[in-house]
């Protein structure tokens, strides 16, 4: 949402774009929240 | 300790932070006092008369980004977006600003929304293009400023920070680099010919997700003294309590960026065949021979700092490569 102020302008970001803004947590744990985002996300 | 060293990780943890006199404080005190005495009519202590116009405190933090910029001057602002803003004070009516075409969204809403408003045009382009660049400002009316982001935010463009700025200079435009995303962990503008750098103090330097904030720093006494006088003038001053925070979260920078480098490739590199997540954009034409194929090494005149340990990014774009196929997909992301 950050760049919803681009939306329908010449810098709009493609709509197949993902951000992730990764943090200093563990990896293990960033992986396992991805696993299940990913999993909520087609089901 | 921080004047002995140009460590930066040392630099990160002292810099701004002189004891202080009085009680041998290693950390500056949240000076919240909005009016400072005077021992006579404009005789100042310290340079100190009013808040808005200088804060201790955030003058500890202004030199803090000064010295982990190798810069001069540092400015600090209430937003990054008050910083942008008091960037283009500099600029006048019937000015043309020129600007990558993939800049924080909050950038170009100001410039397009806000600034083309008061008579100043902003052209985004793709400022990896150096001959465009060069067409740009070889135009008519050539821009007056040229604002690079790089990274950029989000499809971490890397624009050559020394080849832009000569072309500026040249046509005697100023070049600015917002360099949030990489932090001067990563990347100091200044040391590629860049006039001015730029940061979103929110993100990397205050760390924690607690604190809004924009910091400036640069070389230049003259664009110093024009942007101090727009920072008084225009008021977008932070708080005394959120320069603490800033500051209190620079002093960690090196140790997160560590560990936020370490966290992003590995968290790209992850995939799962549902979504079929593919390589960042901005890889497949990195051509970087090092080991975490980041496109900071790509500027082999090291236009980021790149040992093989740091250079790789803590925020990764992906592409939904079911998304690219199907508009149907089921795979969504805003």
């Amino acid at each position: 949402m950050t760049h919803a102020s681009v939306a329908d302008s010449p810098l709009a970001v493609p709509a197949s774009l993902v951000r992730l803004s990764v943090g200093i947590e563990a990896a293990d744990d960033l992986q396992a929240d991805l696993e299940s985002a990913f999993a909520a996300s087609v089901s | 300790m921080a004047g002995m060293t140009d460590k930066f990780e040392t630099l990160a943890v002292h810099a701004g932070a002189e004891p202080d006199p009085h009680t041998g404080a290693v950390v500056p005190a949240i000076q919240m006092s909005t009016t400072f005495k005077q021992d006579g009519v404009g005789e100042l202590r310290s340079g100190f008369e009013y808040g808005r116009s200088g804060n201790p405190t955030r003058i500890a933090l202004e030199q803090a980004i000064a010295t982990l910029e190798n810069a001069t001057h540092g400015l600090a602002y209430a937003s990054g977006l008050a910083a942008t803003q008091n960037l283009l004070y500099l600029l006048e009516p019937g000015d043309r600003l020129l600007m990558s075409d993939d800049v924080y969204g909050g950038t170009w809403r100001l410039a397009d929304k806000v600034w083309r408003r008061y008579g100043i045009e902003t052209d985004a382009i793709d400022l990896r293009d150096l001959d465009a660049v060069a067409a740009a400002f070889a135009a008519d009316r050539p821009p007056k400023m040229v604002w690079i982001e790089t990274p950029s935010n989000p499809l971490m463009k890397i624009i050559d920070i020394s080849a832009v700025a000569r072309l500026a200079a040249v046509a005697g435009a100023i070049t600015v680099v917002d360099s949030t995303f990489a932090t001067p962990y990563l990347q100091r503008p200044l040391d590629f010919g860049a006039d001015l750098v730029l940061h979103s103090a929110t993100k990397y330097l205050g760390g924690h997700s607690d604190v809004i904030g924009g910091l400036v720093a640069t070389r230049s006494d003259d664009l110093a003294e024009k942007l101090r006088f727009h920072q008084n003038a225009a008021g977008a001053v932070p708080s005394p309590f959120d320069c603490f925070l800033v500051m209190r979260g620079m002093r960690t920078l090196a140790v997160r960026m560590e560990r936020a480098c370490s966290n992003g490739p590995r968290s790209s590199a992850f995939t799962t065949p549902a979504c079929r997540i593919i390589r960042p954009p901005s890889w497949s034409s990195a051509r970087c021979g090092c080991p975490a194929r980041c496109s900071a090494s790509r500027s082999a005149a090291g236009r980021m700092r790149h040992d093989g340990s740091r250079g790789r990014r803590a925020c990764s774009p992906w592409r939904s490569r079911s998304a690219r196929s199907s508009r149907s997909s089921s795979f969504r992301h805003r």
